[in-house]
């Protein structure tokens, strides 16, 4: 008998789920979301002391001793400064972080490191403060020329590059070696055991190039074709998955032999093998930058960081550990060597043929839509 | 003691969780649910509204992702059950002094880091790796195969993963049997598969029916091991869940989905009761008293 | 004794292979058994031996066995951010046990022990958030602390975290108190000790094992928890949640040697625990026992 009435405490849970749901829908309540539609403010310079945290990507500084944070706070003695490294993805982050910025607050954070397009996002929301050039004579004086005035920050008045990179293929050369073009990934031959990112912002584009579409001109609708062509991908077991940077494991254990990665990463893959190509299509350019948001404390400091990490001397120390493309011009007066690697210092016609990563074309909605036309391939 | 005193004994037992659990259960359900029937994108904002098509909007894009999520994790249950049936009857029953050792090492994969656990599967099981050439040996993957990044992987992570929790309502039931039963029932029987069948297992059934609910409901909602170990064409509704809420921002479709994702277990596990007969979903082992 | 028997009845003629299948057929259970056990600890095993190796370049780990090195147990501390993580986790867990273990006992004993109106929606209460997936938590948490302005850190995690191990405690507190011998309790009571004396002296000392388990586990789940911690941890980094952004990127070897570490203290602490049972209960076999 006792069954029965579990049962029916169950029927009870059902019905309570429903009569939550009228519940809710007859007690409104704010908005949640949406632009909050704050004048930008600029970040405040001042005395560079107390407490600065700072929130990276990991793996994207030497923090050890010696290393570039305890150089930055044996420069500035007054300054404690926490080194975070929260930032996992993009997408995530601003997850996290929407619902603090959207009441002006920063979680304690006087500074933080976004890549280009949501950047712009968060810009956008109102999320972030300015930058004035004039407290960072550094950036100002040793920024690379090509990355001054991107089209999503012309003046570059809310962004500073932490480091760039390129997305292309990282290949097994052995078992892969004809793989040279982005297109070569939907060969057949290499069934099951290719991958492309979940990077929309880098996966499409550089299919839009290998089809012989600049993506600066494409419209929604290439957008969606390449969309398309991922699906048949994902049909007919091409591809063998999406990926973020754990296709580090899958090329080190050769579950896969050719992929769409991000150049840095050729450190981290243990397999002789494996080397990062330029696409005969060219790349995409990205950057992760810092940016200061609304409510940050400690400004100066925030300020007094990006400065510093633009003295040639200290970015030679970053670029030589991380070993992605560097911001800073003037690293080969300090290292040549290091100016030498042409993923860390690509000369200008090895990036020729490269774009800088695009969002879709058109309107927010139409942002939307390309998004979820995206999403609904990655989650099949 | 009054008698007034006495009866509200058991609501001040009561109070502290029941407090927690509906500050911290039922009003994020009520928020969730609010959520669910808002209209409107992430950038012009969520308006509150009666937004039903949310719902069917949730249903009718993932009808694949539903499916799948009920088979992987229905799969992951049965294969669960049929590895932590034996092993608890052997700990609870046979394992004599080294009971408490066994149980630990069950246990024991609690303390290492659910992803790390994962992320070990994936070497285990990588293309090249000893064990997956094993299996092509033995004709059980076909030759150029892979079992990384397929459903299989999935089964298999959600199968390890929750199998804790199959074995140890399983071993609570099996540790309280009176053994001089299972003599009586050899006595009449004879056959040992006959004092099983209608002896042992009737008796654990309680344990089976927690065991099967705590393992099928994690492993409906679950994306990590789709995330980790599956490939493409292995998303769970979890994965689409997770997708909703921080890539496209959809936070209204999102919590449409979770409402219908646990409606749709709540009635899997209604129907499961009726069939299994029994109301014993967690500590109504007071039914024996 | 089964053994006993089984060896017996087998006739004393049979041929060596039939005598090995016998002996198969008699222990296919504890083969099964140990193969089974041995799968459970594969992982971990796998963690282990990880945890010697030395790694890429960055000391990340790259998965495949590129030389034994002890370089990460010496420097096993030396990541701050690993360090730190596993610091909030453990702080994270103990106080989340506490609390949960507290509330849930009290909360068994009241369904237990008692017959009062609004027991079957208590129960309800308790069995529904073992019934919603953790996305479906974690999210809604979200939702309501987004609601409410709550900034999202270490309190979040401990909310969510005790809400969610307290269902737990309740079943495995239930499980022992159900068929608890009430005898002793009621002769503490005509002996004239008060409610809360005979709780102290009598009622929680025969709770324990069950109490222990139940903490055990509620600090197991809080350890191991990723999916509503992710949603609701804001600035707080857990340990699961570091090893998630690091496995984005590339996991420190330290992940590994202290997952393994971890391992180690409670292999040793369970160790404990059985000695010390053992050692309790050879003390008793001492005492002439009256019912035998």
């Amino acid at each position: 008998m006792r069954g029965n009435t579990r049962l029916r405490a169950l029927m009870l849970a059902l019905a309570a789920l429903a009569a939550t749901l009228v519940l809710a829908a007859c007690g409104g309540g704010d908005d949640v979301g949406g632009a909050s539609g704050n004048a930008a403010e600029t970040a405040e310079p001042g005395p560079v002391e107390g407490e600065f945290n700072f929130s990276n990507w990991v793996g994207y500084i030497d923090k050890g001793d010696g290393g570039t944070v305890a150089e930055f706070e044996a420069k500035h003695p007054g300054v404690t400064m926490n080194y975070n490294e929260d930032v996992n993805d993009n997408a995530d982050f601003f997850g996290k972080m929407s619902p603090l910025l959207d009441g002006g607050e920063s979680g304690g954070r006087s500074m933080f490191v976004v890549t280009d397009w949501m950047a712009k996002q968060m810009n956008d929301l109102g999320y972030l403060q300015a930058i004035d050039y004039a407290d960072v004579p550094n950036v100002d004086a040793n920024l690379k020329q090509n990355l001054r005035s991107p089209e999503f920050d012309p003046d570059r008045s809310f962004s500073i590059p932490w480091q760039s990179g390129m997305t292309g293929l990282l290949v097994n050369e052995k078992l892969a070696p004809d793989v040279r073009s982005v297109n070569d990934l939907f060969d057949p031959q290499y069934k099951g055991k290719v991958t492309v990112l979940t990077e929309m912002r880098d996966t499409v584009p550089l299919m839009l190039k290998a089809d012989g579409i600049d993506p600066a001109d494409a419209t929604k609708q290439d957008w969606l074709d390449e969309i398309d062509k991922l699906d048949q991908a994902v049909q007919s077991g091409q591809l063998r998955r999406f990926t973020g940077n754990d296709y580090i494991q899958d090329m080190t254990n050769e579950n896969t032999v050719a992929v769409i990665g991000w150049s840095g990463d050729i450190e981290l893959i243990d397999n002789e093998d494996v080397t990062w190509r330029m696409p005969t299509d060219g790349c995409i350019l990205w950057s992760d930058n810092m940016v200061i948001p609304v409510g940050a404390p400690n400004t100066a400091a925030a300020l007094a960081w990006a400065d510093f990490v633009y003295d040639p001397k200290v970015q030679a120390d970053i670029s030589d550990y991380v070993r992605y493309v560097s911001p800073v011009q003037g690293i080969e007066a300090v290292n040549p060597q290091l100016a030498q690697d042409e993923l860390v210092n690509p000369p200008e016609e090895f990036t020729a043929n490269c774009s800088t990563q695009p969002d879709p074309p058109g309107s927010a909605e139409d942002v939307q839509e390309v998004t979820e036309a995206f999403q609904a391939v990655i989650t099949q | 003691m009054t008698s007034t005193r006495r009866r509200l004994i058991p609501y001040g037992l009561l109070g502290p969780g029941a407090i927690w659990l509906a500050l911290f259960f039922i009003v994020p359900m009520y928020f969730m649910g609010e959520l669910a029937l808002r209209t409107g994108t992430f950038t012009t904002g969520f308006q509150s509204g009666f937004e039903i098509s949310n719902f069917s909007d949730a249903l009718s894009g993932n009808t694949e992702q539903f499916v799948r999520s009920f088979i992987y994790a229905g799969s992951a249950t049965l294969i669960a059950l049929a590895i932590a049936y034996p092993l608890a009857y052997a700990i609870a029953l046979r394992a004599g002094r080294w009971k408490l050792l066994l149980l630990f090492a069950v246990v024991a994969p609690f303390f290492t880091t659910y992803l790390i656990r994962t992320i070990a599967w994936k070497t285990i099981l990588a293309d090249e790796s000893p064990f997956v050439s094993l299996l092509q040996t033995l004709h059980l993957v076909p030759e150029d195969g892979r079992v990384l990044a397929t459903g299989g992987a999935v089964v298999a992570g959600l199968t390890y993963n929750f199998l804790p929790f199959m074995i140890l309502p399983i071993y609570a039931s099996l540790e309280r049997i009176d053994t001089s039963l299972i003599e009586a029932g050899k006595d009449l029987y004879a056959s040992s598969t006959q004092t099983f069948l209608r002896v042992t297992l009737p008796i654990t059934m309680p344990g089976i029916v927690a065991g099967v609910l705590l393992t099928f409901i994690p492993a409906v909602g679950d994306y990590i091991n789709a995330e980790i170990l599956g490939g493409t064409g292995t998303s769970m509704i979890g994965n689409v869940i997770q997708s909703l809420y921080l890539e496209q921002r959809n936070y209204p479709e999102a919590a449409a989905l979770s409402f219908t994702m646990m409606a749709a277990i709540l009635v899997v596990v209604i129907v499961y009761l009726r069939m299994a007969g029994t109301g014993a979903f967690m500590g109504d082992e007071d039914e024996r008293d | 004794m089964e053994a006993a028997t089984a060896t017996a009845s087998a006739p004393r003629q049979a041929s060596v292979p039939s005598r090995a299948w016998a002996w198969l057929r008699h222990n296919a259970l504890l083969i099964f058994a140990g193969a089974a056990v041995l799968y459970m600890l594969v992982p971990i095993l796998v963690v282990g031996v990880f945890s010697f190796d030395a790694g890429n370049e960055q000391g990340e780990l790259d998965f495949v066995f590129s030389g034994f090195t002890l370089e990460f147990w010496r420097e096993a501390f030396a990541i701050k951010d690993v360090t730190d993580s596993m610091k909030t986790s453990l702080e994270l867990a103990a106080l989340s046990t506490v609390v949960s273990t507290a509330i849930g006992t009290l909360m068994a004993m009241a369904l237990v022990r008692y017959e009062f109106r609004g027991r079957t929606a208590s129960n309800l209460l308790i069995i529904l958030p073992m019934a919603t997936p953790e996305i479906v938590i974690g999210a809604a948490l979200l939702s309501m602390f987004v609601s409410y302005d709550v900034t999202t850190g270490f309190n979040t995690l401990l909310i969510a975290h005790v809400m969610f191990s307290i269902s737990f405690v309740v079943v495995v507190v239930r499980s022992r108190l159900i068929g608890f011998d009430r005898s002793l309790e009621e002769a503490a009571a005509d002996l004239g000790s008060t409610p809360l004396t005979t709780f102290r002296t009598v009622t929680l000392p025969l709770l324990a094992p069950g109490i222990i388990a139940a903490a055990l586990l509620a600090f197991a789940l809080s350890l191991d928890d990723f999916v509503i911690s992710n949603f609701n941890s804001g600035t707080t980094q857990t340990f699961p949640l570091y090893i998630y952004g690091a496995s984005l990127r590339g996991i420190p070897v330290q992940v590994n040697v202290l997952a393994t570490m971890l391992f180690a203290v409670t292999v040793v602490a369970i160790a404990l625990v059985l000695w010390q049972q053992r050692r309790a209960e050879a003390m008793a076999a001492v005492r002439p026992d009256p019912e035998v």
